[in-house]
């Protein structure tokens, strides 16, 4: 709708969003659609035995059924390709779809899916970790040898990747130690849990099909329908209508290949839209449950000399983008801190649970928590004041952290003494109450990106990109860099986006990359159109071109505001009575390492235009039940500039509240049997706004080379970073006692609390 | 599963009569959405727990999800359609915008109608009873700080 | 299937003489029926309108709360406030303020939910159903209409017209606490529910009930040992033990039972001190929960 009163600054996609006309994927209907259902395996384990679908076939209203039998014969996956869309022989998580069906409604559809005949021999399932990885355990993937491998993926048995980061003699430097503190963490599975569940509809006209589909990658979706269909790329368009969220779980190729697949059977749309249930089991981006053993040697300065670590991450049955999850797990349990010698080993390990995928900051707020936790353990072995050890030990502007990088400027140092004194750290604070502190830190993705300008000759600007609109707001950060560029008022920029059929590809909304890379595109195919404008104006100005300005929607010779010209009539005096812009994001150099990273090399040891935070949480808990409640969040946060400072603050409150979430409520429960018990927004308890604590935001802005557009940094995924190890540091500093699973539940602390008083 | 058995019935939504033939069983939020094409009502989990599909009734708020359509009869329906005029924003939805209280925006229907009957019921809350008022929406983008600023925000307006 | 909008109990009761089931604000019978616990029943009747269910009357020895009263009247409701506050603190403990809106205390109760959290406030202010028929109307306590997990001994065209509590004494208080993960949008894990009346200092009685810890609500039995004395440590950690002995909790995905039983013991003891408070004229504002303690606004 057209209002009149819109507040000064405003997302675009703002008045679609507050009046309910703008249309998210569920809210689309085409004529004729039918509705899509899936026949999931129910066993986390088994091996199918009988699979007819003729019966539901059969059914007046049904118009296709589909198994593994009626599409190609592809196997999928980044790192080992050792999936298919539909189970073959194995069924290896409780949401693995065996089947999926089109009918003219949701009743016909589900009598279509009680009538699929599906017998199982229930196996075993693996679940434990450690069991998994032992001699002889059973394997997940019986076959896993003969799948095709990318990447530097090493893998044997249930383990999918291995991977280690190493510097200096780490056995050597730790029998030097004057103090050695080992610890032993374990954080529970949890779930991206956007509020719109997941919705996709399909239709096909001729041999092109057109998807809508709430995904933050619609480049990966079309990569991925045209991988497992046996597509050309040119006959695949991806269209994502409004996205309400996503959290990375909405990244990857996910159900847009069964729902094409279906429409193509079918000869009608097929629309699917997930139950929230269905959104809990079904994807594969859970937050992976990990297993953190770690020990850290301190000399008689409080000064670390040496790390050691292993890690186990449960992978879940497949492969999603979780190649690199080893990796990334090990830098975090490194940390930001300067360690002369450092081994951490980390293995990603197949069982029948749901695929972990990448989830906010994939790894970090675990590894973080962990090491965050053993860094309060550490400064409490030695006497020393938890913030005081940190200032000791953090990378700082010039220094090598833990896989030999050297930084260039960077603000953690800042952070923390920010941080602390907006918390107040040492004050006296009330009985049952308490500060803690955490520091942070994630890397920046390059990623090639394309853009599209338009200046029309009415004075607008056309931007069309790859980029998505997860919620961020980044993307309309992107009318900001095009008006800047160009000299308009951004209120005359329009965005095209979210259509692979419109935009030049990129990598959408996944890893903080939004602006860091769809804006250095928009920003060069913008300066190609101010170029044109400039080269015009001087023309009609008879200036130098390096001498003509672009501002406040006019071109003007440097130093003689009054010669100028309106852009707009710059732009219809052109010979197509358009200029046009196009451009792709130059390519970024990633920094030079002297650590070694052994085996399962996947671009996670050396960070590009890394990014620092230090968290501080005030909590309360009730000693009696173990319920904490936090009340305060401090966060600082180096992310280079800050582009959009309203979009930045909304960024960092959504992640430390996600953290919140996490470190106390969120966490996936299993039967004994591998399914989840708790796939339901009663059980899997997010915070609600009465829960939210006061959240005090400040950012250090450090313009940074080789990064994002104007020295920014990403930001989506480094807010979801420190805060777990800040509250949990928290909880100890108010309680005395330790916890050391994530989520730390009010059970969870009261079993700590209770165990400790029955000790002493 | 039920028979079949549409009932003929007015549903007064947003101040407009909408004569329609229904199932007794289906919810208001999915008559809404596809007989109605009121889609600003979102749904995100079909059991009470998220608010995406929080509509008022006779000024109240109720999960629309969880809501026979057949039981609004004879009242009145106002979903977030309704809350702006033919070319102003009402108070609330500008200032969640100006305040950057929209994220991904599925919640935001909800929230918005949810702040609505409270400022309505109590037009100067503290801040703890709009944390209550607004318990039952979950928002994953904002982490709620500037969603309660909004509602602050329009609260000192309509006071002043 | 159909649904009639009666507007009188006469309809309703003969509605349900021929096999309709009766419907309120739906939340539990939709959600039910959405998660596969239940299928809607073919003919509905929808009671939410009908006035004569929706009085709160207070009467010289008891007050009458009708069925159809909502969860937001119950938690602000002067009467109910004033004299059976832990009905308001367990009202306005449920869901959200949309569920408050719709969902009502005959609702709440003809559920038989062992963790309805109104449940253990009735029970310790010693109300009971009102039971009407098309051929009769009785009272049954309520310890006799719950009898397992969702089950009630009202027969099928029986309608819980009201809620019948006996008035307070003087010096009475009651209140209700639960433990809860999150400060709102929560479902008891545990509760524990007590209404005091003092003499003096000294506890001149005591009930305590409890919420999702057996297959019913339970009243806690044997504390006659605290009565004479004041609401002291020694009385409070008496009325805990007691209740997490008569607990008989079991372990799900929301607690272990050894937690559980724990808990128990700790919001009972919380619900006498806070009714007693109550009683010494005090005022604990609703619910006990978003007042004191872990869950007090900042």
């Amino acid at each position: 709708m057209a209002v009149t009163n819109l507040p000064e600054f405003i997302r675009a996609d703002g008045p679609d969003k507050v009046t309910g006309s703008g249309r998210y994927t569920a809210d689309m209907t085409l004529t004729g659609q039918l509705v899509a259902k899936f026949k999931y395996g129910e066993v986390s384990h088994g091996r199918i035995t009988k699979l007819d679908v003729e019966a539901a076939r059969a059914i007046p209203g049904v118009f296709a059924v589909l198994t593994a039998a009626d599409v190609p014969d592809v196997r999928y996956s980044y790192g080992l390709a050792d999936r298919t869309l539909f189970a073959t022989d194995i069924i290896r998580f409780e949401g693995e779809i065996v089947a999926a069906v089109a009918a003219i409604d949701a009743d016909v559809a589900q009598q279509a899916l009680d009538a699929i005949v599906l017998e199982v021999d229930v196996l075993e399932p693996i679940t434990d970790l450690h069991a998994a990885i032992a001699d002889g355990s059973p394997l997940v993937h019986e076959a896993i040898d003969t799948y095709e491998v990318t990447g530097d993926t090493p893998h044997s048995g249930n383990i999918a990747t291995h991977s280690s980061i190493s510097m200096g003699d780490a056995e050597a430097a730790m029998a030097t130690a004057d103090t050695v503190v080992t610890s032993r963490y374990l954080a529970d599975a949890s779930h991206a849990t956007p509020i719109e569940p997941r919705a996709v509809i399909a239709q096909w006209e001729g041999d092109k099909v057109t998807v809508w589909t709430s995904t933050q990658v619609p480049f990966d979706a079309r990569a991925g329908v045209c991988e497992t269909l046996e597509l050309p790329t040119s006959k695949v368009r991806i269209i994502a209508p409004h996205l309400g969220g996503g959290f990375g779980g909405k990244c990857g190729a996910h159900f847009e290949p069964h729902i094409a697949a279906l429409a193509r059977a079918a000869k009608r749309p097929v629309k699917l839209v997930f139950s929230r249930w269905e959104e809990f089991i079904a994807p594969d981006r859970r937050r992976e449950a990990m297993i953190i053993d770690v020990t850290t040697g301190v000399d008689a300065d409080g000064k670390i000399v040496a790390r050691t670590g292993e890690i186990l991450l449960d992978n879940g049955a497949y492969m999603a983008d979780s190649s690199f999850f080893a990796q990334a797990a090990a830098m975090h349990v490194a940390g930001p801190y300067v360690i002369p010698a450092v081994h951490i080993d980390a293995k990603l390990v197949y069982t029948n649970h749901q695929p972990s995928g990448s989830v906010r900051a994939p790894t970090a707020p675990q590894g973080c928590w962990a090491i965050e936790s053993h860094t309060d353990e550490i400064a409490k072995a030695i006497g020393m004041d938890a913030l005081e050890f940190r200032r000791k030990n953090i990378v700082t502007s010039g220094s090598t952290g833990c896989v030999g990088q050297t930084y260039d400027e960077i603000g953690l140092d800042q952070c923390l003494d920010m941080a602390a004194a907006s918390a107040g750290w040492g004050q006296d604070l009330p009985d049952g109450e308490a500060l803690g502190i955490s520091v942070g830190w994630w890397p920046s993705f390059a990623a090639p990106a394309g853009a599209y300008a338009k200046l029309h000759g009415d004075g607008t600007v056309q931007v069309i990109t790859g980029a998505s609109e997860c919620g961020t707001g980044s993307v309309m950060t992107l009318r900001m860099l095009a008006a800047d560029e160009i000299g308009i008022d951004e209120t005359a920029v329009e965005l095209i986006y979210q259509d692979t059929g419109a935009a030049p590809a990129g990598p959408g909304s996944s890893g903080s990359q939004t602006l860091f890379n769809h804006g250095r595109a928009v920003e060069k195919a913008s300066r190609m159109v101010a170029d044109q404008v400039k080269e015009l104006a001087a023309a009609q100005l008879e200036a130098n071109v390096s001498d003509i300005v672009l501002d406040n929607g006019t071109a003007s010779v440097a130093g003689s505001p009054a010669i100028s010209i309106p852009i707009v009539e710059l732009a219809g005096a052109s010979e197509t009575g358009e200029i046009l812009g196009s451009a792709a994001a130059d390519a970024i150099e990633w920094p030079e390492i002297t650590g070694s990273t052994c085996l399962g090399e996947q671009g996670f040891s050396s960070w590009l235009a890394p990014q620092f935070s230090c968290h501080v949480a005030r909590v309360r808990v009730d000693a009696d039940t173990g319920v904490t409640r936090v009340l305060e969040v401090h966060a600082v946060h180096d992310s280079g500039t800050i582009l959009n400072p309203v979009a930045a603050h909304g960024q960092v409150e959504g992640g430390v509240m996600m953290g919140v979430g996490q470190a106390l409520t969120e966490g996936t429960r299993y039967d004994d049997q591998g399914n989840q018990l708790n796939a339901g927004l009663l059980e899997y308890k997010l915070q609600t706004i009465a829960d939210a604590p006061k959240i005090t935001t400040q950012f250090v802005e450090i313009f940074t080379d080789n990064a994002g557009p104007r020295g920014a940094k990403g930001l989506a995924e480094a807010p979801n970073v420190a805060t777990c190890g800040a509250v949990n540091n928290a909880i100890t500093n108010a309680t005395g006692v330790r916890i050391r699973q994530l989520p730390m539940t009010a059970e969870r602390v009261w079993e700590a609390i209770n165990d400790s008083e029955a000790a002493s | 599963m039920s028979t079949s058995n549409p009932q003929a019935v007015t549903l007064n939504v947003n101040g407009v009569p909408y004569p329609v033939a229904i199932d007794t069983s289906r919810t208001l939020s999915t008559v809404l959405r596809n007989e109605l094409g009121l889609t600003g009502t979102k749904e995100g989990c079909d059991d009470c727990e998220c608010g995406a599909c929080m509509v008022l009734l006779d000024g109240r708020p109720i999960n629309s999800c969880s809501y026979l359509a057949v039981q609004t009869q004879g009242r009145e329906v106002t979903t977030v359609e309704g809350l702006a005029s033919q070319d102003d924003l009402a108070p609330l939805q500008r200032n969640i915008l100006a305040a950057g209280g929209v994220q991904c925006g599925f919640c935001t229907p909800g929230m918005l109608m949810s702040a609505t009957a409270l400022l309505d019921e109590n037009p100067t809350p503290t801040e703890e009873e709009i944390r209550i008022g607004l318990s039952g929406n979950l928002c994953r983008c904002t982490g709620y700080a500037r969603i309660l600023d909004s509602v602050i925000q329009t609260s000192v307006e309509i006071n002043s | 299937m159909t649904m009639t909008i009666a507007t009188t109990i006469d309809e309703i009761l003969s509605g349900l003489s021929q096999g309709a089931r009766p419907i309120a604000g739906g939340t539990d019978l939709v959600v039910g029926s959405r998660q596969g616990k239940g299928t809607l029943p073919e003919h509905l009747i929808a009671i939410d309108r009908v006035s004569e269910l929706a009085h709160i009357e207070v009467g010289a020895e008891t007050t009458r709360i009708g069925s159809g009263v909502t969860h937001a009247t119950l938690m602000t409701d002067p009467t109910i406030v004033a004299s059976f506050t832990g009905v308001s603190d367990a009202a306005a403990l449920v869901g959200s303020p949309a569920t408050r809106n719709v969902g009502t205390i005959g609702g709440n109760v003809m559920n038989g939910s062992p963790a309805m959290d109104t449940g253990a406030p009735l029970v310790v202010l010693g109300a009971q159903a009102e039971l009407a028929s098309t051929s009769a109307t009785r009272l049954v306590d309520l310890d006799e209409l719950w009898v397992g997990p969702g089950r009630t001994s009202a027969a099928d065209d029986e309608l819980c017209t009201a809620l019948v509590i006996p008035n307070r004494p003087e010096s009475s208080g009651s209140a209700y606490v639960r433990l809860e993960y999150r400060r709102a949008m929560e479902i008891a894990i545990v509760g524990a529910a007590a209404a005091v009346t003092l003499d003096g200092d000294a506890i001149s009685s005591v009930r305590v009930a409890l919420t999702a810890v057996a297959p019913t609500i339970i009243s806690v039995g044997g504390l006659d040992a605290v009565v004479g004395q004041p609401a002291d440590e020694a009385a409070l950690a008496a009325v805990s033990e007691a209740s997490s002995e008569q607990a008989a909790p079991i372990s799900d995905l929301r607690a272990s039972d050894r937690y559980r039983r724990h808990m128990i013991g700790v919001m009972a003891r919380r619900a006498v001190e806070a009714a007693a408070r109550r009683a010494s004229g005090e005022t604990i504002s609703v619910p006990v929960n978003r007042a004191l303690g872990v869950g007090a606004q900042s």
